[in-house]
């Protein structure tokens, strides 16, 4: 796969049980080396929808198709590629992190044993990869589990929160790890309620609600950089109207204390000779920089839990 | 990858397990404490009544201890109490991977669920012949000792034809226990649990012929109900095994199973054979069907 190639799609995804809808008409891309989230709140259907991508729940209505395979139909060659930790880690819990890992790569058949070592010793968990696995805290247990992600050295890594119950350490670890991920040529589809840790490390991003996509695209789109001024005058009031009547400013509105314009940052000093022209003078005039968590607010309107 | 690689895989897993010792070391318990109490019971003079109401001599009774007799006598003590371990070790190979979460990581990791199943079964069946094959050679092993301490173990009558009969014995002892096997493992996959497995097949095994004996004593058209049912044509099956007089069978006796109207050996070992394949088509088809929405890695 080159990069840029798409290597997953939905079309039309739907996922109802009886009467409830769990994810309704889901258009989703992802593209071969991209780290694409996936974000949303508790109950919005991503873990559904990932298990439709993996193959492990059949859709309503709709197909998933990932490196050319139905993954309803037929999900095993694409599964090859594929290394998934979905939701929190589970393992056999009487069996040590070596076996366990020995057990995947058993049941993939082609993962010589040196890649079991390997894998330990990326997760750093070398030393402790013969004790049970019961005996993990959950941080060693989620390390284990992006082991077993990477045992088969897959082309496409999906991530259900990755850093739960990490230390700050660990943390630090994963968010380096993603975009290194990206580097090798994998692709990462990321599900995360730690927005700016996704706003740091995503090409694009896919915001769901409900089981319905609100809004998809490059995390530049999505914040609108370089299409927001920030404005601030000793009233406010008036230099909102006062952007009114500018052809070019598109919306402006008050917010927190400042005016937010809808205009390319490109045009500020063309923007501040037409408010002096009508007499009014800003004290401060820059880009909007906006972050994912609002974005994510203003889409969603809610809070984004783990 | 193959279906082959993948009972790899199983067997792994289920090696590993302390379930599964647990399960063998009370198989080899068992046998060593029926021989060791029935062979305490046998150094006594005079007679007993047996299950079939006939009078035994207590010598008779030790000579059923034999080495010639090990074999059957074996198979009769895991058709009866190896069956309870094997529904045991049958619902907790399928249960367990929900209660663990890895139901998803091997459906994910293995090339098909209908293979991972397959395999699964068949190691757990493999597991369970594996201990009934055990719990022979402990059994002979025992009896050699009693029959060497009665005089020396000899083993002329070991010819072609007693080796025929404890083949014989052996595959119906394992047809026998497979209804149960299945119902256990289906169980468990239907219901997503081990507590849904063993409740199933220990439910099935004790109180089917409970029931069985209350739809006999009801009569009318309650009457051949029973035949229809698995411990019946257990029964018939298992009685083929030709245990020796005054070793106790756990079970209704040749001529009790003739005065029930039991079936034939061949309609029995039919509707078992129906029991078998509709257990595992229905653990085959939900596995296979269903949504996993539980557990975690892939």
């Amino acid at each position: 796969m080159a990069a840029g190639d798409e290597i997953l799609r939905t079309e039309g995804l739907w996922k109802r049980y009886g009467r409830i809808t769990a994810v309704a008409d889901m258009h989703l891309q992802v593209f071969a080396g991209e780290v694409f989230s996936f974000l949303g709140p508790n109950g919005s259907g991503k873990s559904t929808t990932v298990g439709m991508l993996l193959g492990l729940i059949r859709p309503t209505a709709g197909r998933a198709i990932v490196f050319g395979s139905d993954m309803a139909m037929h999900p095993w060659p694409a599964l090859r590629r594929i290394g998934a930790v979905i939701e929190s880690p589970a393992f056999y819990p009487y069996l040590s992190g070596y076996d366990n890992l020995r057990v995947i790569a058993m049941a993939l058949g082609d993962v010589p044993r040196a890649r079991i070592d390997e894998m330990l010793e990326l997760v750093g968990l070398r030393e402790r990869g013969r004790d049970p696995y019961k005996n993990y805290s959950l941080g060693m247990k989620q390390r284990l589990g992006i082991a077993s992600t990477l045992l088969r050295d897959p082309e496409l890594i999906i991530l259900d929160e990755p850093t739960n119950g990490l230390d700050p350490a660990g943390t630090r670890e994963v968010r380096e790890l993603i975009p290194r991920l990206a580097r090798e040529g994998r692709s990462v589809f990321l599900c995360s309620h730690l927005l700016h840790e996704v706003q740091a490390v995503s090409d694009r991003v896919a915001i769901v609600k409900r089981g319905r996509l609100v809004a998809q695209g490059t995390v530049r789109d999505l914040l609108g950089a370089g299409q927001h001024l920030r404005l601030r005058a000793d009233d406010n009031e008036a230099l909102v109207r006062a952007l009114g009547s500018v052809p070019f400013v598109a919306a402006a509105e008050r917010v927190d204390g400042y005016v937010r314009a809808q205009v390319p940052a490109e045009r500020a000093a063309e923007l501040n000779r037409a408010l002096v022209a009508q007499g009014v003078f800003v004290s401060e005039l820059r880009p909007w920089d906006n972050d994912l968590e609002s974005v994510f607010l203003e889409l969603t309107g809610e809070e984004l839990h783990a | 990858m193959s279906t082959r690689h993948l009972m790899a895989v199983e067997f792994f897993k289920l090696r590993k397990r302390m379930m599964t010792w647990v399960v063998t070391l009370l198989t080899v318990g068992l046998i060593v404490l029926l021989y060791s109490v029935l062979w305490s019971i046998s150094g006594r003079a005079g007679s007993f009544r047996d299950d079939q109401g006939f009078r035994i001599a207590y010598s008779e009774l030790r000579r059923g201890l034999f080495l010639e007799a090990g074999v059957p006598f074996a198979l009769q003590i895991v058709a009866t109490f190896g069956t309870l371990l094997a529904i045991i070790l049958a619902a907790g190979a399928a249960g367990s991977e929900y209660a663990w979460g890895t139901v998803r990581l091997m459906a994910t990791a293995s090339s098909g669920r209908l293979r991972l199943i397959t395999a699964r079964f068949i190691v757990v069946w493999c597991i369970i012949a594996g201990l009934t094959v055990l719990a022979v050679v402990i059994a002979m092993g025992y009896s050699a000792v009693i029959t060497e301490y009665y005089g020396g173990a000899t083993f002329d009558f070991m010819t072609a034809g007693w080796f025929k009969d404890q083949g014989l014995a052996l595959g119906r002892t394992l047809f026998v226990m497979t209804p149960y096997i299945a119902l256990a493992f289906a169980a468990a996959v239907v219901g997503r649990s081990t507590l849904a497995g063993v409740g199933a097949g220990l439910g099935v095994a004790f109180l089917e012929p409970l029931i069985s004996g209350l739809m006999r004593i009801g009569g009318g058209r309650w009457e051949q109900v029973p035949n229809y049912l698995i411990s019946a044509n257990r029964n018939v099956v298992l009685i083929q095994n030709k245990l020796p007089r005054g070793l106790p069978t756990f079970g209704p006796s040749a001529r009790d199973l003739q005065e029930r109207g039991s079936n034939s050996v061949e309609e029995a070992s039919v509707i078992l054979a129906l029991y078998i394949v509709a257990f595992l088509a229905l653990a085959f088809v939900v596995y296979r069907r269903r949504d996993i929405t539980s557990g975690t890695n892939a």
